[in-house]
């Protein structure tokens, strides 16, 4: 058996009285992992003690076989994607991305070598000379990528990648994690969403209030989750007109505008983003800008778990 | 897989943290404040060559001040004093600060370089980001206010390099203090406004070697100005008059820098950064 990317052992974290993360024990494999969770389950604290963000209150964690806390080095193997929506707002794309790849010791020219193919890779090449305070919502979260790929890591850790991504989009990077897979490279992706992680990949990791509940192939999960109606906000050009086309679908349980945005309640929800891909690829409701679905689909099936 | 997989040295890191930051730090939120901070010194200056020239040169005890007096005690009273401490407080303090606030700190912590050295960087930009503002600033004053009250220029010039000198040399030395009160305490701005305008005129005026224990005490003997005498402005200067030689005033600042710096660094490397949700 391969050696684990990522050994966890009595691991817990804890800020003050606050429990991030509860005595956990678990190896994440080599290949794809994703790690699912409502959100405050312990997720972020997690990438963060595996990112050497944080070090660990009890136990240990090893990332490629080393301690991450104050190893500097390792993150020559590591790229990392964060959750949160910030950015040296004033820099270009390209700018920005051959800043961080410099860091990693590059010198000028194979910095923006480099920071041009990551940026080609999730798309956002025709936009890498505009200042990222212009970009939308997805443009943000694929230049997020771009800096976590461009200095080719081994192991990727992607904490919900693709949120607030537009479809097309989503099935790119949805694409591209699956090749980096296939190039036997590993990669950690966290989501609250069962359906975005399992078209990644089969293993997954369950985790909620700070434990870990169970890893593996979870296909039961699957299944229960199916049985919670599923809500899917979705921000497009012609908003009424796309949620018009959605209610006559059988699945649509119900519809709500939120400003610009629709928010869906779907049956289906496989069958929900496979018809919003194709209306996205179609764009005969214009482009579709967003969509992102908030996690109480998730803590429903959660809370059952764990009753 | 990238090939050349060397971490590059403290040094070169810090460089291109450098270079990454400076551009951040000159367009901050603070940008605003810095110019304000810059430009009162440069309004009451125009204030007193308008005055000067209509009512003729500043009087004290009937006697005319000379221009180069006036600006000596504006570089002591309102630079040295006041902006380059505050200076040092509000970049000083935020260097990380900052970054957290914004969130990008994970960009920074998640790269093969030493947290110092991003510390490192983010001083140097902010050396470089209020150097290059503080000078111009002092140099427009200059120009306004020595002329007055038949002030030469030519002849306090050398005492305007001497005084670019001790700016920088405060900048620095304030920059490396509140670098590590920002890199130790959760709440540095208090504690660093406390320093610089609690603890320092406090210890400056009381006997012993408590002043020893400020910046401002070494900086002081940097001062190039003649004090004038017999007025109520060479009074006031007499406040300042115990100063240690330039020499050991050079070596002791350098000092406060290398240890404040070392300092901030070990609490950078070995603290934890705990971005709000």
């Amino acid at each position: 058996m391969s050696a684990p990317v990522i050994a966890a052992e009595g691991l817990s974290k804890w800020y003050g009285q606050i429990i991030g993360l509860n005595d956990v024990t678990f190896e994440v494999p080599p290949g794809i992992t994703g790690l699912l969770g409502p959100n405050g389950a312990g997720k972020s604290t997690f990438m963060k003690l595996a990112t050497g963000q944080l070090q660990p209150s009890k136990g240990r964690i090893a990332v490629l076989g080393q301690t991450i806390w104050g190893n500097p080095s390792l993150y020559f193997r590591i790229g990392f994607c964060p959750e949160q929506d910030a950015f040296y707002e004033r820099m270009t794309g390209l700018e920005w991305v051959a800043a961080l790849v410099r860091l990693n010791g590059a010198d000028e020219t194979s910095a923006a070598g480099a920071a041009r193919r990551a940026l080609g890779l999730v798309d956002l090449l025709d936009a890498a000379d505009r200042r990222i305070g212009a970009y939308s919502k997805g443009m943000r979260q694929r230049v997020k990528m771009a800096q976590a790929i461009a200095h080719d890591p081994e192991l990727l850790i992607l904490d919900e990648p693709l949120a607030g991504m537009d479809p097309l989009a989503r099935r790119k990077t949805i694409r591209m994690i699956k090749e980096w897979g296939r190039e036997g490279r590993s990669v950690l992706v966290s989501s609250h969403v069962l359906h975005e992680i399992e078209s990644m990949t089969p293993n997954i990791l369950l985790i909620n209030q700070g434990r870990i509940l169970a890893e593996g192939n979870v296909h039961q999960i699957r299944d229960l989750i199916d049985e919670h109606p599923h809500k899917v906000y979705v921000k497009a050009d012609r908003t009424r007109a796309l949620a018009r086309e959605l209610l006559a679908q059988e699945d649509v349980l119900s519809l709500a505008f939120e400003g610009e945005a629709v928010v869906v309640q779907t049956s289906k929800p496989d069958a929900f983003y496979a018809r919003l891909t194709e209306l996205a690829a179609s764009g005969v409701h214009g482009a579709i800008h967003e969509v992102t679905s908030p996690d109480d689909n998730l803590q429903a099936v959660f809370e059952y778990l764990v009753k | 897989m990238m090939e050349g997989r060397t971490a590059p040295t403290v040094a070169a890191s810090a460089l291109r943290v450098f270079d990454l930051s400076l551009g951040q730090m000159l367009w901050s939120r603070r940008s605003v404040f810095l110019a304000i901070l810059l430009g009162a010194p440069v309004l009451m200056a125009v204030a007193i060559r308008v005055l000067g020239a209509r009512l003729g040169p500043i009087e004290v005890n009937g006697r005319a001040v000379n221009g180069a007096a006036v600006f000596g005690l504006m570089i002591w009273l309102l630079y040295i004093r006041f902006i380059v401490p505050v200076l040092g407080v509000f970049y000083g303090t935020s260097l990380i600060a900052d970054e957290i606030d914004d969130k990008t700190i994970t960009y920074l912590f998640t790269r093969p370089i030493r947290r110092s050295a991003v510390l490192l960087g983010k001083y140097l930009a902010y050396l470089a980001s209020t150097v290059l503002l503080v000078l111009p600033s002092v140099m427009l004053v200059f120009f306004l206010v020595v002329p007055t009250g038949e002030g030469s220029l030519g002849a306090a010039f050398p005492s305007l390099l001497a005084d670019f000198g001790m700016l920088t040399a405060g900048l620095i030395a304030y920059g490396a203090v509140f670098a590590f009160v920002g890199a130790r305490l959760k709440r540095p701005l208090v504690a660093g406004l406390v320093f610089a305008f609690g603890w320092e005129p406090a210890a400056l005026l009381l006997p012993g070697y408590l002043k020893r224990l400020t910046v401002a005490y070494y900086l002081q003997a940097l001062v190039a100005h003649e004090r004038p005498q017999d007025s109520p402005i060479g009074m006031l200067l007499q406040v300042f008059r115990e100063v240690p030689p330039v020499g050991t005033s050079l070596i002791s600042l350098a000092l406060i820098v290398g240890l404040a710096l070392w300092a901030a660094s070990r609490a950078v490397e070995g603290r934890e950064y705990v971005l709000e949700q």
